[in-house]
């Protein structure tokens, strides 16, 4: 066998195998940085991660997944996750991832809250998610303090708010105070807290707010610090105008409080403490040293009578104080207790225990047992006048000495009853009651019946026969006086009675010379005198003569012709008085009677009254003398005061009636006319009463 | 129809010169010349391969934030695309759709397919192969029409808080998408297309550039 033309057999080739990542292109770097990338990026999310804490809302108004926001200090450090519901649907849960960084500070005391556009009478809040929509906000304190994952959020901002640190208390409403949520405390008219959210007491009794007053201010608030409500406005009207007041636009539409110091040496106060809110001032200054005014016992009586004029709000007195109010009245009908049908007036006491200035705690138990030991040392409630002329009446609380025993009871329901006594009321009303009442009281008809009985009476007697025959008794009476007088002894009497008439002429006549027309011729001459100096003193004037012309005219005009007409009549009455048939035949009438009475004292004479009566007819004699005499001397008077006259008139005729001379020459006039005046009336006088000169009067 | 490489000559890609096989320097511009690049494919399909991890948040994130007074809208590409032909804008809609998502899925199925072509033997003939390859090449850079309209809004519409578009997480993923698929498509050596071509070829371990085994035994010796 040959090899030569045979080419050996080709030895087997195989291809080495290749190194799969020999052949590998470099390109695949690439991808694999990509994917590196990709990695680093999931595992750095994922370990930057936050934990995801669950928020339970009532509702989730306004929040969606993905997109709403949880804010700290207005940074987002969270969002929300998934918006789902708790197991029974009751409320939305709200997932939200938060920020590594600050998950270590949402402990126990993270609160959240959803912040919502709001317009408030305060401003408007939440302006900003008006934009951007709604998002949640959170505050925790700044320490950490572990994560908590499960939270319950508040349907309202609470009063906290981030950075915003003060003093947090709660405020109490006094009756007639309304607290608004979001109202702001003011002090001084500066905002310095709020009211936060508003409830009612856990007892039920009064309205509780959450406040805060902001820091620095909250170093105002002490134990003496008193708060009262200035919402609303005042308006006064006084004599200084009328006055509307009110602190700020925003507190008159929803309340406002404010504070105030009223005395010093307050303590620092506990954040948290319960302060009560009043209506005013007034009110939260007198209740520095009445104390707590929220409070109140509420007591019931039980009024027998049943009196207008008590209404709600009058004053609950006690020894004069003001202890509370009556809060509600009633009617009562209970045949039970009572044991008639009868309506009763049922009053509810509002007593304020901090105003009966108990010593220690003052609640409504210390009150009450206050009040028992009284009730049973004669305490009792009544109706009392508050003013006489309203008629209003209040409940005072009054110790009756000698009341029957009785205590305070309990009824259940309408609170302790207080036990009352009779009303002690005194008002216009009653008064004037009481005065009808005695008028009505007296026996006007009795008098009446026993007037006209005694006008009948008189009657009767008056047309009894005996009262008609006193006449004639009278007659015969006087019959008898005529038949004494007429008898022979009295007649007798105008003898002795002429006699002494005699001795009185004679005694008047040397009177009259003496006294009365001395003087009256004296006076004349007198005046003559002085018309005889005005002579003379003229005569040293002469130069005056034209000047008291005038004058003189005057006087001629005026006064000497009314004189001469005075004169006239003067001497016109004089006569006619002499002329008078009476005047003439007064000594015979005189003379008559006279004669009578001296019968009569004759007759007296025995009785011895008659010496008497003769000194009597004496002193008549001389006056009867006197007036003869002065009949006798008027003509010659008159005569004198003619001449006079005459003389005057011719002075002043004389001398034409001198304007110097003629003040005098008047004054003269007038002297003569004021003595021819008296002269006249004498005349007059004797005229009107020719008695006079008799009786001397 | 022979190729060059059959004929013992390559073809520099630069200047076109054509020298005989071996020449690894071309002559006349002095660029690096082969007569195929064993690595192509390895390359299309890892530009491939990112670009489609780049297209999926792409399409899964907004596109577009339009942050207005009172809202926030952002949507994805084909959210966007549904929502204008919900308003009746099918015009726009159809665009949208076309440039970008029928477009780069059809890029990368046909870079997909070029490359299952060139391995496993084609299906189709080389001449719609070649038109395809071409197509893709062309038609990659218009997939940023997407990305520039985004820019050129986000750029324009700035009024702060009125009203703000910005442009969204999708469209730095889309436009690496476009740029990585852009790549793949060019780093495709569409000379290869020949080599698997109806006609036989010549053994040549440097032109079976693939990652696998299999493909290695089955190409014919």
């Amino acid at each position: 066998m040959t090899y030569s033309d045979q080419a050996p057999p080709k030895p087997p080739v195989k291809a080495a195998r290749r190194n799969p990542f020999r052949r590998l292109s470099v390109i695949w770097i690439v991808p694999a940085i990509a994917l590196i990338a990709v990695l680093g990026v999931a595992i750095k999310t994922y370990l930057d991660q936050g934990p995801l804490i669950e928020i339970a809302f009532d509702n989730a108004s306004g929040i969606s997944a993905g997109a709403t926001e949880l804010h700290y200090r207005d940074v987002t450090v969270g969002k929300v996750e998934k918006v789902g519901f708790t197991g029974d649907l009751t409320s939305v849960i709200v997932s939200v991832r938060l920020t590594k960084d600050v998950a270590d500070y949402v402990d126990r005391d993270a609160r959240f809250w959803v912040v919502r556009p709001q317009v408030t009478a305060q401003g408007v809040s939440g302006l900003d998610t008006v934009l951007s929509g709604v998002f949640i906000e959170g505050i925790w304190d700044s320490q950490p303090g572990g994560l908590e994952t499960k939270f319950t959020g508040l349907s309202d901002a609470p009063l906290e708010r981030l950075n915003s640190k003060g003093l947090l208390l709660t405020l109490r409403a006094a009756p007639d105070v309304s607290l608004t949520e979001g109202a702001p405390i003011l002090y001084q008219g500066i905002k310095v807290g709020q009211i936060g959210k508003t409830a009612i007491s856990q007892d039920g009794s009064t309205a509780e707010a959450e406040a805060i007053i902001f820091a620095p201010h909250d170093r105002l608030i002490d134990t003496a610090t008193r708060f009262w409500d200035t919402s609303g406005f005042s308006f006064t009207l006084g004599p200084g105008g009328a006055a509307l007041d009110f602190s700020s636009i925003a507190s008159l539409i929803s309340g406002g409080v404010t504070f105030g110091t009223l005395v010093s040496g307050g303590e620092p106060i506990e954040p948290g403490a319960i302060l009560t809110v009043y209506t005013g001032e007034g009110a939260a200054r007198s209740s520095v040293f009445s104390g707590d005014e929220g409070k109140t016992l509420n007591l019931s009586a039980v009024f027998e009578e049943n009196i207008a004029g008590l209404s709600i709000d009058a004053p609950v007195e006690l020894a004069g104080l003001n202890i509370g109010r009556v809060s509600a009245l009633n009617g009562l009908v209970d045949p039970v207790q009572f044991g008639d049908n009868r309506v009763r007036l049922v009053a509810t006491l509002s007593i304020q225990p901090g105003k009966l200035g108990l010593e220690g705690e003052q609640t409504e138990q210390t009150a009450l047992d206050f009040l028992a030991e009284r009730v049973k040392a004669g305490l009792r409630a009544r109706l009392a006048t508050t003013s006489i002329l309203t008629g209003g009446l209040k409940v005072e609380l009054a110790e009756i000495p000698d009341a029957p025993e009785a205590e305070i009871q309990e009824m259940g329901t309408s609170g302790p009853r207080i036990p009352t006594a009779e009303s002690d009321i005194s008002d216009v009303s009653a008064t004037a009651e009481g005065v009808f009442q005695r008028i009505n009281d007296l026996p006007v008809e009795e008098i009446m019946n026993q007037a006209i009985t005694l006008l009948g009476n008189v009657n009767a007697l008056i047309t009894s026969e005996g009262v008609r025959s006193a006449p004639e008794n009278l007659n015969g009476l006087l019959a008898d006086a005529r038949g004494v007088i007429n008898s022979d002894d009295v007649k007798a009497l105008p003898g002795q009675l002429n006699e002494m008439i005699g001795k009185l002429a004679t005694l008047i006549d040397g009177f009259n010379q003496a006294e009365l027309t001395e003087r009256l011729g004296k006076a004349l001459d007198d005046a003559a005198e002085a018309a005889q100096g005005v002579n003379t003193a003229v005569e040293g004037v002469p130069d005056l003569i034209a000047r008291l012309n005038g004058v003189a005219a005057n006087i001629e005009e005026v006064a000497i012709d009314k004189m001469a007409d005075q004169m006239t009549e003067l001497l016109t009455t004089v006569d006619s008085f002499l002329n008078q048939q009476s005047t003439r035949e007064l000594p015979e009438s005189l003379n008559t009677s006279l004669t009578e009475l001296s019968a009569v004292l004759v007759q007296l004479r025995e009785a011895g009254v008659v010496e008497t009566v003769k000194d009597t007819l004496n002193s008549a004699s001389n006056a009867a003398d006197a007036v003869a005499g002065a009949s006798r001397d008027l003509p010659r008077l008159i005569e004198q005061a003619r001449q006079v006259l005459a003389q005057a008139g011719t002075t002043i005729e004389g001398y034409q009636a001198n304007n110097g001379l003629g003040r005098d020459a008047r004054d003269a006039l007038r002297e003569v006319q004021r003595a021819a005046q008296a002269v006249s009336s004498l005349a007059r006088a004797i005229e009107r009463n020719p008695n006079s000169l008799l009786t001397g009067r | 129809m022979k190729t060059a490489r059959e004929m013992g000559l390559i073809g520099c890609q630069r200047c076109t010169r054509v020298s005989p096989q071996g020449t690894e320097i071309c002559p006349r511009c002095g660029g690096k010349i082969q007569s195929r690049d064993p690595n192509s494919l390895q390359k299309v399909m890892a530009w491939w391969i990112l670009g489609l991890a780049c297209y999926i948040p792409g399409n899964l994130y907004p596109m577009l934030e339009t942050k207005t007074l009172v809202s926030t809208q952002s949507s994805t590409i084909i959210g966007g695309a549904v929502d204008l032909a919900h308003h009746g804008a099918w015009g726009v809609a159809i665009i949208i759709l076309i440039a970008s998502a029928v477009i780069p899925m059809a890029k990368f199925i046909i870079i997909l397919g070029l490359v299952i072509g060139i391995q496993r033997g084609p299906q189709i003939s080389d001449g719609l192969r070649q038109r395809l390859y071409e197509i893709v090449e062309y038609i990659g850079r218009w997939s940023m029409i997407d990305v520039f309209v985004v820019a050129v809004l986000s750029s324009l519409v700035q009024l702060q808080t009125l009203v703000n578009i910005s442009p969204g997480r999708a469209s730095i993923f889309f436009a690496l998408s476009v740029i990585f698929t852009m790549i793949s498509a060019q780093s495709f050596d569409s000379r290869l297309i020949w080599d698997t071509g109806s006609t036989p070829k010549p053994e040549d371990p440097g032109m079976a550039g693939t990652m696998n085994a299999d493909a290695e035994k089955e190409r014919p010796a």
